[in-house]
């Protein structure tokens, strides 16, 4: 992404998002200036010169809105992203999720396939991949057929490695993909068992009784109300003593769940959950 | 009658920003945000190094930070940080611009935007363009946009093209950075 051609402004941004209700999505509670970039962004990705040609275009196309979706929450870019954090979960909570029979972790706001591929490696290396259940949410369906066929970005492809590395993978790294002309596929088979749920704007879609729940780095893009929100919703889809794990710049405290937790790893932001 | 101080800075800045933050007055009226180029994957270690000789507490926020008066806002690394409605951080994990995460033009650009006029910004030595369409917008709200001297710069390409493409306020040796803020009200 480069500087976006175009700023809007506040009146704007709330225009855009009266607009986004009017058909079914729900962005009042995006932390405002961060959605405001991220409109200037796909108004300058489409050449949409302004946020009446957005909401023109939202309100005229349907097939559009998917693809505004895609492009207006941000992906996670990287595979792996904090090593230290991938270790620990490696190392010290899926020792303690494994005490269950077939777990369920979920992946609370799948963005992209990134991070969706990388527990998936994790598993595999340690043989659990066919003994747990996955879930992950999703809200565009582009996305979805990229991340189901494999396709992760090939600009992150040196990053990913050296992510991979920091983590002390036990595999070649280069084992888990093919790359076809500039497309790097990830092979689809770590991810056959996983159970996809459609979700629009806050998290609807719940697995209820999870083991582990991820949502790293998704409150950031949420206003207070909407984290609050989000976050009772996580509690309650976790069955005690289950994780959490937020990006490591988010934080329970100061949060209406944060007395149903216990803090499992600071550094890496691991919650567990209460057992009463 | 200011709000903000910013400062952009990459290769050849940590000296310079040593320097300014040891010489910044205790009770320094306004924060300061930081957004300097880092490694992407070392996490801890430079809030430590700037701490040591500053004036001000130096902090790497949180998400959704309230923004005091007389401290300094380190961007984290691997992600960009905004000022947000209601004084506050925010952080981002969107993708890199200019190569940068955290990238100086997204923490001018944010800041420009909630602080407008009551803005200084100030761009310091770097091997990339980044910072320098920040500075601009910094101008284009009315605020004031200083940049370190090319010539006392380790790395001239940050200041240089920012000076191409903003008409700035000031062009300041690091010692005139230095009295400068210490005049800030």
């Amino acid at each position: 992404m480069s500087n976006s051609k175009y700023e809007i402004g506040i009146v704007d941004t709330r225009a855009v998002i009266k607009a986004l209700s009017g058909i079914g999505y729900d962005f009042r509670d995006y932390a405002l200036t961060a959605f405001k970039h991220r409109l200037e962004h796909v108004i300058s990705l489409h050449a949409l010169k302004n946020a009446d040609g957005l909401i023109a275009k939202l309100l005229s196309s349907p097939d559009f809105v998917d693809q505004f979706l895609y492009d207006v929450i941000p992906a996670t870019t990287e595979m792996f992203r904090d090593p230290s954090f991938w270790r620990a979960l490696r190392d010290e909570v899926l020792p303690e999720v494994m005490k269950s029979v077939r777990p369920k972790i979920w992946l609370a706001a799948l963005d992209s396939g990134e991070e969706l591929f990388s527990i998936a490696i994790a598993l595999k290396e340690h043989d659990l991949l066919n003994q747990v259940q996955i879930f992950a949410n999703y809200n565009s369906d582009k996305r979805l057929a990229q991340i189901k066929a494999g396709l992760l970005d090939p600009r992150n492809m040196e990053n990913n490695e050296a992510n991979y590395l920091r983590m002390s993978g036990h595999n070649s790294f280069g084992s888990y993909y093919t790359t076809k002309g500039h497309a790097v596929v990830f092979d689809p088979e770590l991810i056959q068992n996983v159970t996809f749920l459609k979700q629009k704007t806050a998290i609807t879609e719940t697995t209820g009784a999870a083991k582990l729940i991820l949502f790293r780095n998704r409150t950031i893009y949420q206003n207070h109300f909407l984290q609050e929100r989000n976050l009772q919703t996580l509690t309650n889809s976790l069955v005690p003593g289950g994780f959490l794990a937020l990006g490591i710049k988010e934080t329970l405290e100061n949060t209406n769940t944060s007395n149903k937790f216990i803090v499992f790893n600071e550094n890496e932001k691991l919650y567990k959950r209460k057992t009463m | 009658m200011y709000k903000a101080v910013i400062i952009g800075g990459s290769a050849g800045s940590f000296q310079v920003i040593t320097r300014i933050l040891s010489s910044m007055p205790p009770n320094f009226p306004l924060p300061v945000l930081l957004c300097l180029h880092r490694l992407k994957h070392v996490r801890s270690g430079f809030v430590e190094a700037l701490s040591i000789k500053s004036t001000l507490p130096v902090i790497e926020p949180m998400d959704k930070e309230q923004i005091k008066p007389g401290r300094a806002y380190l961007a984290p690394a691997n992600y960009h940080m905004y000022v947000e409605l209601g004084n506050k951080i925010a952080l981002s994990t969107e993708e890199v611009v200019n190569h940068s995460r955290p990238s100086i033009d997204l923490s001018f650009i944010t800041a420009a935007q909630i602080y407008r006029e009551k803005l200084i910004g100030i761009i310091l030595s770097g091997a990339n363009r980044d910072g320098a369409y920040g500075l601009k917008k910094v101008k284009d709200h009315g605020g004031i946009a200083i940049v370190q001297n090319p010539a006392e710069c380790q790395v001239k390409t940050m200041t240089e093209t920012s000076l191409k493409m903003t008409p700035v306020d000031h062009i300041f040796n690091t010692n005139d950075i230095i009295k400068y803020l210490q005049k800030v009200k």
